[in-house]
């Protein structure tokens, strides 16, 4: 497998809330179109480190970090760097679907027209390619002007997903983005992030193991704040190196 | 059944309930005590609280009779006390003269109101009030009462002193208050809107005045209304584009008193009969007088009284003892 | 045993709630047999359109003080409503949490002082100031907007503020998520998503200024005339009633009643209208 280019690079992370230390000493590289699965217990500082990606972690008050995240080469906490922006190159989708208050087609519309877009043509456009990308596209193409929170629970997901496709973003982190789905839904959606790797850079938090394994291209575990383990997927999940990753795996703690 | 009998057949009845409450309390105390025999609580300790519950339970009970019952007596009025209620424009007056009585007799029961000389007289009428205070004359409904007038006030038209003016006739005030003139650009003025101000309608002192000035003509209903001398006087001092009508007595160096066809508003003229705006300065009362009422009244039209009332601005009447006058 | 004593519980309660609708009951059998046979007598257009009261003269028209009222009351809607909505978000968004344990407490202190305080304040301060810098007696439509503004703050701040907080944090973070900055995402997103509580403290604004007389009555000045400017003195239904009460007698104190339920009639619609709203989310 050709190397990829390090699309994320973090180095000697240490996040602190208030006094609290939330991870230790992280180093991490993540490559270019693929699936990285950050899989672990919970308050293992999972989200901490998804959170980090995007600065959504800015607004927890008493947050603050040392060592660095580059995001093609860049330090995404130099002082210089316009978060919005970032927050458009690195997409989130949270692990409840948060639908805009506004209909199916200003849900996924919001972004770009904020970015300017105002031509109707070209923001349909977009609207169509992001809704085909989630592959919602044919479950709403006729009823694009319902309100959003009339859809399923899996549709507003793949709505969110669509919503952080129509930026046309880099990078795109899920935090548990099935948990509270059902099977089919979370079969649809695992299947769009296979075919998205291609396009972009995926990072992933999964709600178990089992869709770790999956979908994930790389795997790496997290107990505590501590990176323990990280390495292609099927390496990791069927040879742990640490007895922990196995433990955990096997389901000896959780 | 008086009162003491109420009392006495509430306790009776109380004390069944009580009986009663009692035997239900000890029915569940008993279930409570099997099923506490085996917590760590001591049966003693059970016993005291059971009898200081009982206790407590009679407290409150008798707490709450008596509350109830002190408020069911207080709901009629005191026996001791006068209450004088009424215009505006006489009660400080009125107060002046219960502090004279209460120098002279040593009674301080006295209790004075506002409300409007309507308000007044429909209180003496209804009993509600000993003595109702009017600053206007009876009309023929109001004349069964018993009243006696105790002096005379003058009716002062007033501006604010800023303005420059000094004269007006009645016609002109009458104009003024139905909007006929409307700027005091049309009086020599400066231009500028002419601010009315009246009394409220069951104001003793707008009755006056609409009987004095006003005749057939009526207060625009777009006048500004306050509802007492005090308020009017005031909004005059600060407004330099108002006019406004007080009882002389109160008028002050905050306010200028314009002078009616060249006659200067005071108690001289009044007297004489130059300054034709003056009411009379009512006491009413929904039955003859007695006891502490007719004695008020008759310290209020004695020498003293008048003296005093005098001294306040106001017109002695000069009459003595109770009489229905006419007036 | 203790069923005995759950039934007499339940029916002591029942009591006690009976109690306080029998009281509303009450007030609303007695304005109504007060007030209904002067609308009968006068005819009911003619009650709440007739443009001349002088209940001396036995015209009983209350539509000036109709007007009196809607005025006063859009004037304090226009003017509380955008400063509460925006004083509620920057509680429940921009300040620190030391700054909110100072306003929140200071906002609800403004609730707690009386009306007639107000309306003293308002004749002592905001008159003349209104009558220096707009001209004018002073004592207008303004003067009372502005004392009603005042009061109704309370509410629709910290209601509004409820409804902002009570948002789901993802709703936030979902839009700071997509690029949005912070003003962004409050305008497109929390406010709209809010809206219904935001409404209905608006609403319940609205009928507390509707209902105030203390603190107007000094302040309006109490002409019984369609006013032409907000600086013309008016006079409200409420204040209509507090300042002939006193002395009102006969058809005149039947007509003040049937103005007490014509205000009745329009705070059931305001409150039913605030409750139709809150419960439609």
């Amino acid at each position: 497998m050709v190397q990829n280019a390090s699309k994320i690079s973090v180095s000697g992370l240490n996040f602190y809330y208030q006094k609290k230390q939330a991870i230790f000493d992280l180093n991490l590289k993540i490559h270019a179109n693929s699936i990285l699965s950050v899989f672990g217990p919970a308050n293992s500082g999972i989200t901490t480190l998804l959170r980090s990606f995007n600065r959504l972690c800015d607004l927890t008050p008493g947050a603050h970090m040392e060592g660095q995240i580059l995001l093609d080469g860049k330090n995404i906490y130099a002082p210089d760097i316009i978060v919005t922006e970032l927050r458009r190159k690195v997409g989130m989708v949270f692990d409840v679907p948060t639908p805009l208050p506004m209909s199916i087609f200003d849900n996924i519309a919001y972004g770009p027209r904020l970015s300017g877009m105002k031509s109707k043509k070209l923001l349909f456009q977009s609207v169509e390619e992001a809704l085909k990308m989630a592959a919602l596209w044919e479950d709403v193409k006729d009823r694009l002007s319902m309100p959003a929170a009339s859809l399923s629970g899996g549709q507003q997901q793949r709505l969110c997903i669509a919503r952080v496709l129509a930026l046309k973003p880099e990078v795109i982190l899920l935090d548990r983005p099935c948990s509270g789905l059902d099977p089919i839904s979370t079969a649809k959606i695992e299947e769009s992030l296979s075919h998205l790797k291609e396009k972009f850079t995926i990072v992933i938090a999964p709600h178990n193991v089992q869709q770790a394994g999956r979908i994930s291209d790389r795997a790496a575990f997290m107990l505590m704040g501590h990176l323990i383990e990280e390495g292609p997927a099927r390496a990791v999940f069927a040879n742990p190196q640490d007895q922990r990753t196995n433990d955990y795996i096997t389901g000896r703690f959780g | 059944m008086g009162s003491v009998e109420r009392f006495s057949h509430l306790l009776t009845r109380s004390a069944k309930r009580k009986q009663d409450f009692r035997s239900i309390f000890s029915r569940s105390e008993k279930i409570q005590q099997f099923n506490i025999q085996h917590s760590a609580f001591s049966t003693a300790v059970k016993d005291r609280l059971r009898g200081r519950l009982a206790v407590w339970l009679r407290v409150a009970l008798a707490v709450g009779m008596c509350f109830s019952l002190a408020l069911l007596g207080g709901c009629g009025r005191p026996k001791t006390g006068v209450i004088i209620a009424g215009s505006t424009s006489v009660q400080p007056y009125a107060e002046v003269l219960v502090e004279g009585y209460a120098v002279l007799y040593h009674d301080d029961a006295i209790d004075v109101q506002g409300g409007g000389s309507s308000a007044g007289i429909a209180a003496a009428e209804s009993g509600t009030a000993d003595i109702g205070m009017s600053s206007r004359d009876l009309n023929e409904k109001e004349r069964e009462l018993w009243f006696v007038e105790i002096a005379k006030d003058g009716l002062a038209v007033i501006i604010n002193p800023n303005n420059p003016l000094t004269d007006l006739t009645i016609n002109q005030i009458r104009d003024i208050y139905s909007t006929k003139i409307s700027n005091w650009s049309e009086l020599g003025g400066s231009p500028a809107k002419i601010h009315i101000i009246a009394r409220e309608e069951g104001s003793g002192t707008r009755s006056a005045f609409e009987s004095l000035v006003m005749g057939e003509a009526e207060i625009s209903p777009k006048a500004i209304v306050q509802d007492s001398n005090g308020a009017v006087r005031q909004l005059v001092a600060d407004d330099k584009n108002s006019i406004g009508f007080i009882s002389l007595g109160l008028v002050d160096q905050t306010v200028k008193a314009l002078t009616l066809d060249g006659i200067v508003p005071n108690r001289e003229n009044v007297i004489n009969g130059t300054y034709s705006l003056f009411r009379p300065f009512l006491f009413v009362a929904g039955k003859e007088p007695v006891g502490a009422v007719k004695q008020f009244i008759d310290f209020t039209l004695s020498p003293n009284g008048q003296k005093l009332l005098e001294h306040e601005g106001l017109i002695s009447s000069a009459i003595e003892g109770i009489e229905n006058e006419e007036i | 045993m203790k069923k005995f004593k759950e039934k007499l519980s339940g029916r002591i309660f029942f009591i006690f709630a009976l109690s306080s609708i029998s009281v509303l009951a009450l007030i609303t059998v007695f304005i109504i047999v007060k007030g209904a046979p002067i609308i009968a007598k006068v005819g009911f257009f003619n009650f709440v359109f007739g443009m001349k009261w002088s209940p001396s003269q036995g015209e009983f028209g209350i539509f000036p003080m109709i007007i009196g009222s809607v005025s006063v009351t859009l004037g304090a809607a226009a003017l509380g409503v955008p400063i509460g909505i925006c004083c509620s978000i920057f509680l429940a968004e921009f300040a620190p949490a030391k700054m909110r344990e100072f306003f929140r407490p200071a906002i609800q202190l403004l609730a707690g002082i009386p009306s007639v305080v107000y309306g003293f304040w308002g004749l002592l301060f905001i008159v003349p100031f209104i009558r220096n810098f707009f001209g004018g007696p002073g004592l207008s439509i303004l003067a009372g907007a502005i004392i009603l503004a005042i009061m109704t703050l309370p509410t629709i701040i910290s209601i509004s503020e409820v409804s902002l907080l009570a948002l789901p944090r993802q709703y936030k973070e979902g839009a700071l998520a997509l690029g949005l900055n912070h003003w962004q995402t409050i305008w497109s997103v929390l406010l709209p998503a809010a809206k219904s509580g935001i409404v209905a403290a608006v609403i319940l604004g609205i009928g507390r200024a509707v209902g105030e007389t203390m603190a107007v009555i000094m302040v309006l000045g109490n002409a019984v005339a369609v006013p032409l400017s907000i600086l013309d003195p008016v006079r409200t239904l409420t204040t209509n009633i507090g300042i002939e009460m006193g002395y009102a007698s006969g058809e005149h104190q039947q007509a003040l009643f049937a103005t007490g339920i014509v205000l009745f009639v329009i705070i059931m619609l305001l409150n039913s209208f605030a409750q139709y709203i809150t419960r439609k989310r």
